[in-house]
């Protein structure tokens, strides 16, 4: 048996662990923990995407909370009744072709991630002639736009008021199923050349150039394949939480998902999965702090907002003594865990 | 040898009335950090007081669990969750605004957890909902009791809107005062919007004063609508300002200074300043002054107090503390005397009361009466 095949049957196995893990916890575990094992899912999706325009491409991006409104209204619109719709709309009337639509779930969430795409490849093909800092700058004033004009457009996103009522159809198999093929396509794309292209761009762009690659074209590419799976992260959360208003999508979550590449690992697609599985069971596991808890025999009164400062005290220990994240740059792969070639492959 | 007996008696006694004293578990969720936290916070203390003068309901004690839901829609689903999976809570109270009850009471509605509200606004947070109520009333009827009394006790002709395009509950209740306004025979000169975190609004009340309103409508919250108050007497403005019941905080004069005098609101029918106190309203302003001497209390304190009133009356009639039957019997609320005046749901679930007007004058909040929208 070569190491291929070898791979190829331990990784199918993997998976068909997962989905029996996922139908143990489905049937045994109370809703609470399922949430935050959704969630656990969801975050992850959106580390994965950023962290493939980050980590990967080296474009320092901040718009994700733009890509996730889009995709998560872009769901939202498609998957509900045009009875709900109309009811729900309070300011305007719903505009055309809204009014009048609906779609089953799994296309509202496809046409939540080309919605994205089609939204980047407007902002990317000015933006991406920037670099650094700037390109920060102007993708976050890019979100910021997405926010206000869902703000202000009525007729189609009824304003403030945001959406409610939308079905829970993200549960455990549609969320886990979803971040296995966002990590099949990543990890397939990473391996390929296209993969080696984009990290050699972000490592020297004009090294790549003089090798003949037409690196704003593979930065456009990887740009837009990034925020498609932003928006299908999106499309997720507002249909596991089942409303969504423009309010939830500021600055602060896009900060959420970047602490979460960030604190993983820069460049690895197994920091960003740890990452998210960290932070999510973290932010909810340290409610305790916001509590009164007894510590021997002395009782601390809990003090609501604790928490997030125990939390912020943790990401500044990992910033100060592990700056490379936990993961630095290393992937998880069977060949590593059989110790034989290189970790990172 | 006796002081062991003794132990060991207490010990089983002790065992005994935990077991017979099997608490009542009610959940709170409400905006403790974050933007909405002098909201959420006054409403906590308000429930708190009614704890205490009612520990024990049916004869079983009743234990708060208080979470924070950080005015996060993703964490306020979550906050929901817990309670009903972790801790098991038998009903919820929560929450100060309207967007994040939405997204708790999708969870609530599931897993068949009755909920009341304590200052959630929009019609939404119900509609179609049988396990969410609210002790507080709607913004349509809100709106409608604002322009009424505009136009009915006043004689404003003229209203121009300045609204917060990102805030839901400055959205909607604005639109339900334009629709009765115009219903009511008074026309709108203008409508000009900012967003959330705005500190300038020169270039919008500029516009307004051009068009020489009567009254301006601004539901803001009290921190902007102070700002708002101030500029708009700096530029030269002589008309009136009103604003809703998310105005109706301690700090709106000490922000505003001179500028609030005049400022009218529509609230709840609670002010620690109104005529002919009825005597409920009177013993729960009594004993706030008794548990939070520093502090004064408002309608957000009176909601929380009123919501877990409501709960001991729902738990009451139905003799059970369980969660079907205490929601059958919270739709039957009727005629619950309450520091708010008598309480009754309606079918919608929200709470009929008159809609009460106050007025600044010398720095001091008045309240000049009720209103009923018509």
């Amino acid at each position: 048996m070569t190491t291929k095949t070898r791979n190829f049957v331990l990784t199918l196995a993997a998976l068909g662990l997962a989905y029996v893990g996922i139908f143990l916890i489905d049937t045994h575990l109370d809703a609470y923990k399922i949430r935050i094992i959704n969630l656990i899912a969801i975050n992850a999706i959106l580390a994965v995407s950023l962290n493939f325009i980050y980590g990967f491409g080296g474009m320092f991006s901040l718009g994700h909370s733009g890509f996730m409104a889009i995709g998560a209204y872009t769901s939202a619109l498609l998957v509900l009744s045009p009875a709900q719709k109309e009811m729900m709309w309070m300011l305007q009337d719903v505009a055309w072709p809204f009014s009048v639509l609906q779609t089953p779930f799994w296309v509202s969430l496809l046409a939540g991630g080309l919605a994205a795409a089609a939204f980047s490849l407007v902002i990317a093909l000015p933006v991406l002639r920037l670099g650094g800092d700037y390109l920060g700058i102007a993708t976050l004033g890019f979100a910021e736009i997405i926010r206000v004009l869902i703000v202000n457009w009525a007729s189609i996103t009824n304003g403030s008021l945001g959406i409610k009522g939308i079905p829970p159809h993200a549960t455990l198999y549609v969320n886990y199923t979803c971040l296995f093929v966002t990590l099949y396509c990543i990890v397939r794309l990473l391996r390929s050349n296209f993969g080696n292209v984009i990290k050699a761009i972000r490592d020297d762009e004009i090294a790549a150039k003089v090798m003949g690659i037409d690196t704003f074209r593979y930065r456009v590419l990887a740009f837009c394949l990034g925020a498609f799976f932003a928006g299908i992260g999106g499309a997720l959360q507002g249909n596991l939480i089942t409303t969504i208003d423009p309010n939830m999508f500021t600055f602060l979550l896009t900060y959420n998902v970047l602490m979460i590449v960030v604190a993983g690992g820069l460049g690895s697609i197994t920091g960003s999965i740890i990452g998210s599985v960290i932070i999510t069971v973290m932010l909810e596991w340290l409610r305790i702090a916001d509590s009164d808890f007894t510590l021997g025999g002395w009782t601390i009164p809990g003090v609501p907002g604790m928490r997030m400062v125990i939390f912020a005290v943790a990401l500044l220990a990992i910033i100060l003594y592990r700056r490379e994240g936990i993961m630095g740059m290393h992937e998880f792969s069977w060949n590593w865990l059989f110790g034989r070639g290189r970790g990172d492959k | 040898m006796k002081a062991r007996f003794l132990c060991a008696m207490a010990l089983v006694l002790a065992c005994f009335t935990a077991y017979a004293a099997d608490p009542i578990k009610i959940g709170v969720y409400l905006p403790l950090t974050g933007d909405n936290a002098f909201g959420g916070q006054l409403e906590l203390e308000g429930i708190q007081l009614a704890y205490k003068q009612h520990p024990e309901i049916i004869g079983r004690p009743v234990e708060l669990v208080v979470v924070d839901n950080k005015s996060d829609k993703i964490e306020a689903a979550n906050a929901v969750t817990r309670l009903v999976e972790r801790d098991q809570v038998m009903g919820i109270i929560g929450t100060y605004g309207s967007s994040l009850a939405m997204a708790g009471g999708e969870v609530a509605e599931r897993a068949g957890v009755p909920v009341i509200g304590t200052s959630c606004t929009n019609p939404l947070v119900t509609q179609g909902k049988k396990y969410y109520f609210r002790a507080c009333f709607i913004d349509p009827y809100q709106g409608a009791g604002a322009a009424t009394y505009a136009i009915k006790n006043r004689g404003y002709k003229k209203a121009a809107l300045l609204i917060d395009v990102s805030n839901d509950y400055a959205v909607g209740l604005a639109n339900f005062f334009r629709r009765s306004f115009q219903r009511l025979g008074g026309e709108i000169v203008a409508t000009l919007n900012y967003q959330s975190r705005d500190q300038d609004f020169t270039a919008q009340l500029t516009e307004i004063i051009s068009k020489d309103p009567d009254v301006v409508f601004m539901p803001a919250y009290f921190a902007q609508g102070s700002i708002i108050m101030k500029q708009a007497r700096e530029l030269g403005g002589t008309f009136v300002l009103m604003g809703g019941d998310a105005m109706d905080n301690p700090d709106t004069v000490k922000i505003a200074g001179k500028a609030a005098e005049g400022f009218l609101q529509t609230t709840f029918p609670y002010s620690i300043n109104m005529p002919n106190m009825s005597p409920e309203a009177e013993a729960f302003t009594k004993a706030w002054r008794e548990t939070y001497p520093h502090k004064d209390p408002n309608v957000n304190a009176a909601l929380g107090f009123n919501c877990y009133l409501m709960f001991k009356d729902a738990i009451e009639r139905a003799g059970v503390a369980e969660a079907e039957a205490v929601t059958t019997a919270l739709a039957g609320i009727k005629d619950l005397a309450t520091p708010l005046g008598t309480l009754n749901l309606n079918e919608t679930h929200d709470a009929e009361m008159p809609v009460g007007i106050t007025e600044i004058r010398d720095g001091k909040q008045v309240y000049l009466g009720e209103v009923v929208p018509e």
